[in-house]
């Protein structure tokens, strides 16, 4: 009999796994991010240890550190639940950070051209807020059509999309919107188009709470979140069962931009206080980590977004504290991240070696 | 493996352990240091506008240790002109930080935001004008007139092209500024640096090419590069980094900078710079503070009193005589003998220029800077506000 050659190492699919076995793995991941993370601080010439201590502390040690952290985190959960829809459909829209951008320029609009003019601030809030959705969905439905009628890549697709975007802004910044001439700066807004704080921070945060529980609602009791789920399952299926994939797919990338969008406006109208090309600044990159990590979960999408926004804040406190540059602590949070992504892979196969192959034979 | 990742576990528990004891022997029991932060754009290694600022802070901070001063600089680098620079303020501020200096003009919107939250907290917005106007008395401004110093560098410059012209390399004296935005900060130094230029070699001519942002290497040096193309033999900046010194070196012709001496950059082409000197301000401005002093919201720091610099003349590719030509002129300056904006110098459209076309509408303090013969510059703010259009210099975008 001709032998065959094994390969060292073998992956086979799990068919289950017991919850607290995932849970432990997942633990461990971070325990092994968190050693290979000592490499890099030790390289800058630091204790891991006491850089470890200064990024929790530096994240929410002090109030005011925790809203500086909460503050970080808004836009990454928002984020997160606005493509969550799409990722369960398999719909691979990395265009976020456009989605925002455009709810971003929308929503600026009225706050550019309403704002000095007196409008009360609750209407403005309610214009604004509709204008960001309005932006994010437009920026949405765009791809989404294209995917529905002629099959395109979404994923360059969307991706193209936040470049256009990003573009506009500049263009703004430079042209019509420009403040002083030259500056390539827009003026902060006016205090009627800007949103109030609550507990010491901008009150953006009750808003993606609230949209944690909509969405919650709209992905697992409603006809569309069931849709949606079948679709991302089996595309056949949703076609046999009678459901129009094309519009389902629109339909849910506007809503995905629509939410985008407010995250958009949240951004200008209460954290920034105005409109500049970097608004999006990479969150609708990293809310794709947040989405996935917590496995699309509404609700652990606000632990996970907690999460990256702690890492931030603390990373950014390291810099201040112990001169570790800032780059240092974003390599730390890449092996993180890193980590917990590889671990989900860990929780779906197992590996196996030669040896106990042998050993089974 | 599971063993072995145990292992590796409590081994680094009982290291954390050591450590965190280690710590707390360390400790020292002394007075905590008067913290002073600083948000800067770039880092050290652009070489210039960020490093001359760091320079001028880290000396300032010797000085007051050196007189017994418990201070403490805690930086914030490579800062965007975005709600970023909130978040660094805010930072510092939590941090303890007593005083934060800002030192980007794209800055200051968003360290008055945060300004507001900490009252105690003085806040300097480095060469931008909104500190002084805002009824905060915690926010600052401070700037020089650094064009006094680009007009001594353009006249090394104008003085090089004249000798290029007599010995016949050049046809045309044409100079090429690669400027970051076209707004008046930027729009009065190249003007000063022109009318030195002029003030030498009247035939010369300047283009200018904005490249919409303070800091790109590349970006700058592609700018140098097209200027270059265009025909100009001498380079120019108001941008952050060297590489305009470097694109001029390849090319074989000539370059003036800014913030820092250049010339380690661009041996063979880089004939001075102008630049600001921070020290006097920071050190008086810290001092100030720990002494219980208030300090002026606005700042202008001058030539004479040592705030504007240039630096050492490259005598191995400079014209001959540049040396004693350029003291002579930082002489008369200080005196008030050459005026950099002299009306009869220079015209607008043909005529002598009018404090309408002159002085930007857009600056914090407005006022008639026009008389005497003479636009005055930095007389009402530290931030510049000349904003008028020079004949002989051509701007090929203006996109910013």
């Amino acid at each position: 009999m001709k032998e065959v050659k094994t390969p060292l190492i073998r992956l086979a699919k799990r068919d289950g796994i017991d919850p607290r076995k995932a849970w432990a793995i997942r633990i461990g991941s971070i325990f092994v991010a968190l050693i290979l993370g000592m490499i890099p601080i030790m390289l800058a010439g630091q204790n891991p240890f006491v850089s470890y201590g200064v990024i929790v502390n530096g994240a929410l040690g002090k109030a005011s550190y925790i809203r500086q952290t909460v503050k970080r985190a808004i836009p990454l959960l928002g984020c997160a639940l606005a493509i969550a829809p799409c990722f369960k459909m398999r719909f691979w829209n990395i265009g976020a950070e456009g989605q925002i951008t455009m709810g971003a320029i929308f929503a600026s609009y009225f706050a550019i051209h309403l704002g000095p003019k007196g409008v009360p601030a609750f209407l403005m809030f309610i214009i604004m807020c509709l204008a960001g959705a309005l932006g994010g969905a437009i920026w949405g439905f765009i791809p989404g059509f294209f995917k529905a009628k002629y099959n395109t890549n979404e994923t360059l697709f969307t991706l193209m999309m936040n470049y256009i975007a990003i573009g506009i802004v500049r263009w703004l910044q430079g042209g019509p919107w420009e403040g002083r001439p030259g500056t390539q700066i827009i003026p902060m807004f006016t205090e009627n188009a800007r949103l109030p704080n609550v507990f010491g921070i901008y009150c953006g945060w009750i808003v993606v709470l609230i949209m944690v529980v909509l969405v919650h609602i709209y992905m697992n009791f409603t006809k569309h979140g069931y849709e949606v789920a079948v679709i991302g399952d089996s595309e056949n299926t949703a076609r046999y069962a009678g459901m129009n994939v094309g519009w389902i797919m629109m339909r849910t990338m506007i809503l995905s931009g629509a939410i985008c969008g407010i995250v958009g406006w949240m951004l200008v109208s209460g954290a920034n206080g105005t409109l500049n090309s970097d608004v999006a600044g990479g969150v609708g990159f990293t809310a794709i980590t947040v989405a996935w990590l917590s496995q699309l979960n509404s609700f652990a999408m606000i632990a996970i977004a907690m999460m990256l926004a702690i890492i931030g804040k603390g990373s950014a406190t390291l810099q201040t504290k112990l001169d570790v540059p800032a780059s240092v602590a974003e390599i730390v949070s890449g092996i993180l991240l890193f980590c917990m992504l590889a671990c989900e892979f860990f929780i779906n196969y197992r590996i196996i070696f030669r040896h106990k192959k042998e050993a089974e034979v | 493996m599971k063993k072995s990742l145990i292992i590796l576990l409590v081994v680094c528990l009982a290291a954390a352990t050591m450590f965190v004891s280690c710590k707390k022997e360390a400790k020292a029991e002394a007075k905590p240091a008067t913290k002073i932060g600083f948000v800067v754009i770039n880092d050290e290694s652009d070489q210039g506008y960020t490093w001359n600022f760091m320079n001028g802070m880290t000396a300032a901070m010797e000085k007051l240790k050196a007189e017994g001063y418990n201070v403490e600089l805690v930086v914030k680098r490579n800062t965007t002109e975005s709600a970023i620079c909130k978040d660094y303020n805010i930072e510092l501020a939590d941090e303890g930080c007593k005083i934060i200096f800002n030192n980007s003009y794209g800055f200051e919107p968003y360290m008055l935001e945060a300004a507001k939250e900490y009252p105690d907290v003085k806040f300097v917005g480095m060469t931008n004008c909104g500190g002084q106007v805002d009824n905060n008395p915690n926010t600052y401004n401070a700037f020089a007139s650094i064009y006094e110093g680009r007009y001594i560098a353009g006249v090394a410059a104008g003085m090089k092209l004249n000798q290029l012209l007599s010995e016949g390399k050049i046809k045309a004296p044409v100079v090429g500024y690669v400027g970051a935005f076209s707004f008046a900060e930027v729009i009065s130094g190249m003007s000063g640096y022109f009318l030195g230029i002029r003030s030498v070699c009247p035939s010369a001519t300047m283009k200018v090419y904005f490249v919409g942002t303070w800091g790109d290497a590349t970006l700058e040096e592609a700018a140098a590069k097209a200027l270059i193309d265009q025909g100009c033999v001498m380079i120019s900046q108001h941008s952050d980094t060297t590489s305009p010194a470097l694109a001029a070196q390849k090319a074989g012709v000539f370059h003036t900078g800014y913030n820092t001496d250049m010339t380690h950059a661009a041996p063979d082409a880089s004939l001075i710079s102008c630049r600001i000197n921070w020290e006097p301000y920071f050190y008086t401005f810290i001092k100030n503070y720990l002494d219980g002093k208030d300090n002026t919201p606005d700042y202008t720091g001058t030539l004479a009193e040592g705030a504007v610099a240039v630096t050492e003349l490259n005598e191995k590719i400079a014209a001959p005589g540049t040396k004693a030509k350029l003291a002579e002129v930082e002489a008369d300056l200080k005196s008030g003998k050459i005026k950099v904006f002299d009306l009869s110098k220079f015209t607008i459209q043909g005529k002598e220029g009018t404090n309408e076309a002159m002085y930007d509408s857009f600056a914090a303090v407005q006022g008639n800077a026009t008389y005497g013969g003479e636009f005055h510059e930095s007389e009402f703010q530290s931030a510049p506000y000349f904003v008028g259009n020079i004949d002989g210099i051509e701007w090929l975008n203006a996109a910013y």
